[in-house]
């Protein structure tokens, strides 16, 4: 349902028809007046276009355009850039660590197994314990160590009650 | 009417402009600008009255439409789409200096040239001082008219009487529906026709 507003515009610009335009002219109290006032509307429409303002320097307007999307575009590009490089830095230094990580890990590995210190002591000592016969000193326990480098051998006896003849010296 | 379209550029489609727009052509994009600058020009000049700011705010218009024109479907005309961006930019500024300036924006200090309709770039030759001076006058006028509408009735009615747009085309540009541009017509007339019934009645 248009409002009156809509059917006088309407109305003026030609755009009423038919049984829409019948009743809307029907409904007009005083159609010399509203004839006289789309007279007017069309004259002001006429007037209007007549004092239409014209763009001057043309070419410059063009040239300045151009210039100014330039200039626009081009921080553009260098963010698309800086995004660009930004992210190769990133990845570069990605890889360098993880790279770094690979090579320090392997030369622990290296250097931890050449510092692992050997089973035996420098001094190559052997702990060797015997007991003697428990019936004559049955809480005697000899040890004996040995330096294989430096033809040294110790003998450490304890508990014993007293020296079997065939170890005495002679 | 000032469409610049059919004279500069005849064997282009506007479709094939657009498509090479939307690759990155920046030249199909200047003969768009070729086709629409003087009207753009002078749909915002009669908004805003200055020639500057016109200038300017069709420069804007312009450049957003160039970002934009990726976007472009073709759902309406390009021209309808175009429309849309101006007065998107041309309101938007006009309520912010209505603003700044607490509702007064009229700018009489401006120098401006008129245009024969059969001669859409080229100004008209120079009248004699007194026929300039009436011309100024008249123009004064309509721009004090104009002023006194909102943005929104400014434009339908220049898009109306100045672009000959049809209802749809308007209510496309402006986002609003058809009544509300016919509502707004209505009103825009009305006043217009009070405040310069004795100017377009006498020249």
């Amino acid at each position: 349902m248009k409002t009156f507003e809509e059917k006088w515009t309407a109305w003026i610009d030609d755009q009423l028809t038919g049984r829409e335009l019948e009743e809307f002219l029907a409904s007009l109290p005083d159609r010399a007046a509203a004839d006289a006032e789309k007279q007017s509307a069309k004259k002001l429409g006429s007037f209007l276009r007549e004092q239409a303002v014209a763009l001057s320097n043309v070419d410059f307007f063009s040239h300045q355009l151009r210039e100014r999307l330039d200039r626009e575009s081009a921080p553009a590009r260098s963010n698309r850039d800086a995004v660009q490089t930004g992210w190769w830095t990133i990845r570069r230094l990605l890889w360098g660590s993880i790279t770094s990580l690979a090579v320090f890990a392997v030369c622990t590995v290296v250097v931890l197994r050449e510092r692992t210190p050997p089973s035996q002591s420098q001094y190559l000592t052997e702990i060797l314990t015997y007991r003697v016969d428990p019936t004559v000193s049955p809480n005697a326990t000899i040890s004996m160590f040995q330096k294989k480098d430096d033809h040294v051998t110790v003998l450490w006896v304890e508990g014993l009650q007293s020296l079997p003849a065939e170890y005495a010296t002679k | 009417m000032q469409a610049e379209a059919p004279v500069t550029q005849p064997d282009v489609s506007e479709l094939d402009l657009i498509k090479r727009c939307q690759n990155g052509d920046s030249g199909a994009f200047d003969e768009l600008v070729v086709r629409y600058r003087t009207r753009v020009f002078g749909m915002i000049y009669n908004m805003v009255h200055n020639e500057q700011d016109a200038w300017d705010l069709a420069q804007d218009s312009f450049v957003k439409a160039w970002k934009s024109i990726p976007r472009f479907r073709g759902k309406s005309s390009f021209y309808t789409w175009l429309y849309r961006i101006v007065m998107n930019v041309t309101i938007d500024w006009l309520r912010k200096k209505q603003v700044k300036a607490g509702g007064t924006e009229f700018d009489d200090n401006v120098q401006l040239r008129e245009i024969d309709p059969a001669s859409r770039t080229v100004p008209r030759a120079e009248a004699l001082p007194h026929q300039r001076m009436e011309r100024r006058e008249v123009r004064s006028r309509i721009d004090e008219a104009i002023a006194q509408l909102s943005p929104e009735h400014r434009a339908v009615i220049l898009m109306k009487e100045m672009e000959d747009m049809q209802y749809h085309e308007i209510a496309e540009a402006l986002g609003c529906s058809i009544g509300t541009v016919m509502s707004r017509l209505f009103y825009a007339r009305k006043k217009l026709q009070n405040l310069l019934k004795d100017v377009y009645e006498n020249v």
